[in-house]
């Protein structure tokens, strides 16, 4: 027993001391440093208790952060996730060169984001309004990524386009986990597609919906890469996420403190929101 | 039990042997000149112009060269503002820097990460306006960096559509929006803009802010004598609208890198940039012919000053090992054969006494600097908190002057009550 024991220490403690080096103690710097002045690069700062936090309550770029990404992380769940669970259901069916289809979509997965969001940028930039002109159209033919209005659909579409590949993986792998012979069953009793699908596929993927649901949320909570390649937060302050803005304030504009204020603030937030999806979609599972 | 800890202690160990890897890498940089004579000594130089990547390097291979005991390497990473405030937060400061004169600056000496030049013999050849300069950016009489090159902005045009289309080179406001239209009818694009990149709306900005309102608007905000909702910076409000009327179409989605390639190929008559753009619209296209003007922000010509700061500027790292070989490599990027080969590549102008810009592209600018008709940029006064990019990006969106004011009024107070 102790033999055993042993080996389950050695392969956590190691774990566990790097994840506090590398995850745990930052995070504790920055509760430490929202508590102060410090501006990122002086020798010396003072504590201000709460000031920040009271400040973070009345700044209006903070709120305006907060109403873009989640405007922008719900809508990519939505869309990631209806959308790789049609492709998934697309792979798994037999169809001619299947296994090249898995590859190709799988493909943006393993491409830089920043890589991606350039190549777009430059999609958006150029070639859309080409092909706009060409086929008249005012509205394709000026830059989305310059529009006050619309520049977050194009980020968007490059998050969707990239973040599909790995949730359809995922619905893929949880489609061959289905038995076939259930189908089977099915067949005798003469269910149609829609019901086959609705009450036996997507009830047996449940686990899996929950934790591309939460997954996908998360990620896109956290959206930074695609913001900073394809509009660097603007125009004005229209695409600046949470991310960005705590990024931009804390290095750029040397208030390191205060924007530490918002991330521990920030940190709260995903947190509630990670256990009550979680607690949400498992009831759901267990209802399924 | 025993086991246990004994396999604790290994993981433990384990650990610190990665530990003591990533440890070991970084003694063996800072110290290895120290120890022995004949190693090689390794000067990390980090600046931030993109543009400038190329000649630097030509320099550093020169010095590399001549100074076998010492390597200098460059470091030239995107938004390099960004990544050295980073990198100093991280206390990784590299031994020599290179940066524009800018809020970064300012704050980055204040924090005292630079060490003092004061009294240094590089500072004797340098021109004191520049000195100067960076003395009122940061509020003290200390020299933390020595100015190298200098830049300017105004308009850059295209000789052979103003040739074409007749247009005179304008010397007032009045006469700029005339030369404007007359581009715009004769079916050019009058000014192109570069709106997408929130950094290219300092520019025009800079020109109509230091020429209206003037430099000392900035300081008597800080003390709350006076706001941004004040007719004098209405006016600056109102042209900034009137120069997006002959902004090309889509002028929104357009780049600074756009902006250089268009300009290049003749699209547009007239680029508000500085001359940091030239050699990229000359890499673009060899053959363009172009001319610079001060940008006449007001009618009263004597007001319409070329819009010049310290672009290049070279500080030592307060704890770098090696200040006696940055000295050294500072030295050597003063000698004037080496300034005049970098200011010559960039269109820049020089801070070393007796070196001038002779290229007949920048000509334009050369009465104003002989007269002193220049004046700083704006923004560098402004609180990098603030973000004034951002709001000017904002408001040309949105085209709204009073909640233009106001937003600066509002930024500037909620940053001031921060600190």
């Amino acid at each position: 027993m102790a033999k055993k024991k042993a080996a389950f220490y050695t392969m956590t403690i190691p774990a566990l001391l790097l994840f506090f080096l590398f995850h745990t103690f930052p995070t504790l710097q920055g509760i430490f440093y929202s508590f102060t002045n410090w501006d990122g690069y002086s020798d010396s700062y003072d504590f201000v208790g709460f000031k920040n936090f009271a400040s973070l309550f009345t700044d209006g770029n903070v709120l305006n952060a907060y109403m873009f990404t989640f405007k922008y992380a719900i809508v990519v769940t939505i869309f990631i996730n209806v959308l790789s669970l049609l492709i998934a259901l697309g792979l798994n069916s037999r169809i001619k060169f299947r296994n090249f289809f898995r590859g190709i979509y799988f493909l943006p997965n393993v491409l830089g984001v920043l890589i991606v969001g350039y190549i777009f940028n430059y999609i958006f930039a150029n070639a859309v309004p080409m092909i706009g002109e060409k086929l008249g159209s005012e509205m394709l033919a000026t830059n989305i990524l310059g529009s006050e209005k619309w520049a977050w659909i194009g980020i968007v579409i490059v998050a969707v386009w990239q973040g599909i590949a790995f949730n359809t993986i995922l619905y893929l792998a949880g489609l061959q986990t289905i038995p076939r012979d259930i189908y089977e069953a099915a067949d005798i009793d003469g269910a149609g597609t829609w019901s086959r699908f609705w009450s036996m596929t997507f009830p047996m993927l449940a686990s899996f919906f929950t934790i591309n649901m939460v997954l996908a949320m998360k990620n896109s909570l956290m959206v930074f890469d695609q913001i900073v390649a394809l509009t660097g937060g603007g125009p004005g302050r229209a695409t600046q996420s949470i991310a960005m803005l705590i990024y931009q304030g804390g290095f750029q504009g040397g208030e390191f403190a205060y924007q530490s204020a918002n991330a521990v603030i920030y940190f709260i937030v995903i947190v509630i929101i990670s256990v009550v999806q979680l607690n949400f979609l498992q009831k759901r599972e267990l209802d399924a | 039990m025993k086991k246990t800890i004994s396999l604790v202690l290994v993981s433990a160990l384990f650990l610190l042997a990665l530990a003591g890897c990533g440890g070991g890498n970084k003694n063996s940089n800072t110290s290895n000149g120290n120890e022995a004579a004949g190693k090689k000594v390794e000067l990390e130089f980090f600046q931030n112009k993109t543009e400038a990547k190329d000649s630097f390097d030509a320099l550093i291979k020169k010095f590399n060269e001549a100074n076998p005991n010492i390597h200098v390497q460059q470091v030239n990473p995107p938004d390099a503002e960004t990544v050295l405030k980073t990198r100093v937060a991280k206390k990784d400061v590299p031994d020599i820097i290179g940066l524009g004169a800018t809020d970064t600056y300012a704050q980055l000496a204040k924090s005292g990460i630079f060490a003092d030049l004061t009294g240094d013999a590089l500072l004797e050849n340098i021109q004191p306006s520049y000195l100067n300069m960076l003395n009122k950016l940061i509020g003290s009489d200390s020299a933390y960096a020595i100015p190298f090159t200098a830049n300017a902005s105004g308009v850059i045009y295209n000789k052979a559509i103003f040739t074409e289309l007749g247009i005179e080179v304008p010397k007032t406001w009045d006469e700029f929006i005339v030369a404007a239209q007359k581009a715009k009818d004769g079916g050019k694009v009058a000014i192109y803009q570069t709106l997408k990149d929130a950094w290219t709306t300092l520019v025009p900005f800079n020109s109509l802010s230091s020429d209206i309102v003037g430099i000392d608007f900035y300081a008597n905000r800080a003390e709350g004598k006076i706001k941004f909702d004040s007719p004098e910076f209405r006016e600056v409000a109102e042209k900034q609208l009137k120069l997006i009327e002959f902004g090309q179409k889509d002028l929104f989605g357009k780049g600074y890198n756009d902006g250089n390639t268009a300009f290049a190929r003749g699209e547009a008559a007239m680029y508000i940039q500085g001359v940091w753009a030239i050699p990229e619209i000359l890499k673009a296209n060899p053959n363009v012919e172009l001319g610079v003007f001060p940008f006449p922000a007001t009618n009263d010509e004597a007001k319409n000053k070329v819009i010049s700061g310290v672009d290049t500027l070279l500080a030592i790292s307060k704890n770098t090992k090696h200040s006696e070989e940055a000295k050294k490599f500072i030295d050597f990027m003063l000698q004037p054969d080496n300034i005049q080969f970098f200011i010559d590549q960039q269109k820049a102008f020089s801070a070393v006494k007796g070196v001038t810009q002779s290229d007949p592209s920048v000509e334009g600018f050369n009465a104003a600097f002989e007269s002193g008709a220049i004046e700083d940029f704006s923004d560098h006064y402004i609180p990098s908190a603030v973000k004034a990019d951002t709001i000017i990006q904002g408001f040309l969106q949105k085209k709204d002057v009073d909640a233009y004011v106001k937003q600066f009024d509002t930024e500037w107070d909620k940053v001031a009550n921060r600190k």
